[in-house]
């Protein structure tokens, strides 16, 4: 069994996206778990910078060779920067989930929207259980 | 769940870090750590080996074997001989719709192995007769350009069967049967192999450089060769002609089954026909999806994926017989609309 990468100092949902938060930001992308169960990432949505996003509804979809998975949005809010280099990269999304694999930033509507979110023990838990 | 059949190869592929997925009854590799797009790049470029031991062997034998094949199934035996491998269909008789699609590998002068696909062994049992021998030995297709330079160091005797041959092989005192076949678009052969030695034959293979492959590989190369795959290109209320596979019927050959539903349709013609689709980018387009011209439905995709060669999307669908290659079509992907064109296949093309 391969040991899923799952850095402390992010917070996580249970639709497998990881979130950085820095003050009313929330940059996400989706986990090492999750680039793993999907497999090789041929395409990913990227959103369009100016949508606003309503938390748990699907904004984006990255699509491997066997599967199509949407992603929710962790957060409420306007997305306001995206990576557009996973357009002509999307294996970034496998190789560097939380780093080159990143998907967009949102600013968040509502920040109280973070402590529903899971802290990186109680994911790695939901991921192992 | 647990009424699935395992490969003799299972604990290699679980050592190996195997995704291991249910295939037709079958808990086979999807994929190895490289994962998919490297698995199928391998193929093209160099050499892979697949565990296809999920495939069913029937081994019909007898003086009245042959008849009896000939009858079963669509493809004319005459055509070859004994040591030739042939590709044929087993027609429903209601209405010659493809049951299964199958390889014939003619062992010995009255002994055939034939090789359906897992989930319809039963299928094709019930239809022919014989013995089911799949789960005494095991099957490993070794393809690509340097399938055979690299399997010359392990196994000399069957680097050497062309396409096509079926030879009997000894590998390190184990006989095994070699087919110059495949499912890949390339070169290559498969081996059949006892049970209790494919895994150190596996090893073997592997420690010449031969790349481990699964079947998210398996799946993309035989889309870029078109090759059809059943339950998809071809089932139920699919016939060869309809599929693009007339020359599978051998029309010379006297009656077989489902030769008199299958004359109907040929003398009316076919009103849809399997063809290609390129879309434009990387987006995948999936199985299911409408196909639209002009905002009318005109079908829907059979199969459909990233062609990791092409760097694009690529698809299959029955449409209707009068469009022509270059046909732009709208692909509707879950609302969202995907530019493609109908185009002649294999979308890659075979290597020589």
């Amino acid at each position: 069994m391969v040991v899923m990468n799952v850095p402390d100092d992010l917070l996580y949902s249970s639709d497998h996206e990881w979130i950085q938060i820095s003050a009313t930001h929330a940059r996400i992308g989706i986990t090492d778990y999750a680039q793993d169960a999907l497999g090789d990432v041929v395409y990913v949505q990227v959103p369009t910078v100016g949508v606003a996003v309503v938390v748990g509804e699907s904004f984006s979809e990255v699509e491997s060779t066997k599967s199509v998975s949407d992603i929710y949005a962790p957060v409420s809010g306007v997305v306001i920067e995206v990576n557009e280099a996973l357009g002509s990269d999307p294996a970034a999304v496998n190789s560097d989930p939380y780093g080159a694999g990143w998907l967009c930033v949102i600013e968040m509507s509502a920040t109280n929207e973070i402590d529903a979110l899971l802290a990186a023990d109680a994911y790695r838990a939901l991921t192992e259980g | 769940m647990d009424d699935l059949q395992y490969s003799p190869l299972d604990a290699a592929h679980r050592a190996l870090g195997a995704k291991m997925v249910p295939f037709g009854g079958w808990d086979m590799p999807l994929s190895y750590p490289s994962g998919t797009i490297d698995e199928h790049m391998a193929c093209r470029t160099a050499a892979v080996a697949f565990d296809v031991s999920h495939l069913g062997t029937v081994r019909v034998g007898g003086s009245d074997a042959f008849e009896r094949l000939q009858w079963a199934f669509t493809n004319d035996l005459g055509k070859i001989g004994s040591g030739r491998a042939q590709y044929t269909h087993l027609l429903d008789e209601s209405d010659g719709s493809v049951l299964d699609d199958i390889i014939i590998w003619w062992v010995d002068d009255d002994t055939f192995d034939v090789m359906p696909n897992a989930s319809n062994t039963d299928r094709v049992r019930n239809a022919i007769g014989g013995q089911e021998t799949t789960h005494s030995r095991a099957i490993i297709a070794v393809q690509g350009p340097q399938a055979r330079a690299r399997l010359m160091t392990v196994f000399a005797e069957a680097s050497a069967v062309k396409r096509f041959h079926v030879v009997h092989a000894v590998w390190d005192d184990v006989p095994c049967i070699v087919a110059g076949t495949g499912y890949t678009g390339e070169d290559g052969v498969e081996i059949s192999i006892p049970a209790d030695m494919a895994p150190r034959l596996w090893a073997k293979l592997l420690e010449a450089d031969i790349t481990p492959a699964g079947l998210g590989a398996r799946d993309t190369l035989r889309l870029e060769a078109a090759l059809p795959l059943h339950g998809h290109e071809l089932g139920a209320g699919i016939t060869p002609l309809q599929a693009g596979l007339g020359w599978v019927v051998a029309w010379t050959k006297g009656d077989f089954r489902g030769r008199a539903a299958l004359e109907v349709q040929q003398a009316q013609g076919v009103s849809r026909r399997l063809r290609g689709i390129v879309t434009e980018g990387r987006r995948p387009p999936r199985e299911g999806c409408a196909v639209l011209v002009d905002d009318q439905v005109v079908g829907a995709l059979t199969s459909g994926n990233f062609s990791p060669i092409l760097g694009h999307g690529i698809a299959l669908a029955f449409l209707p017989t009068e469009m022509v290659d270059g046909t732009p079509v709208v692909i509707d992907i879950r609302g969202s609309a995907l530019g493609g064109t109908v185009v002649a296949t294999p979308f890659v093309a075979k290597q020589k």
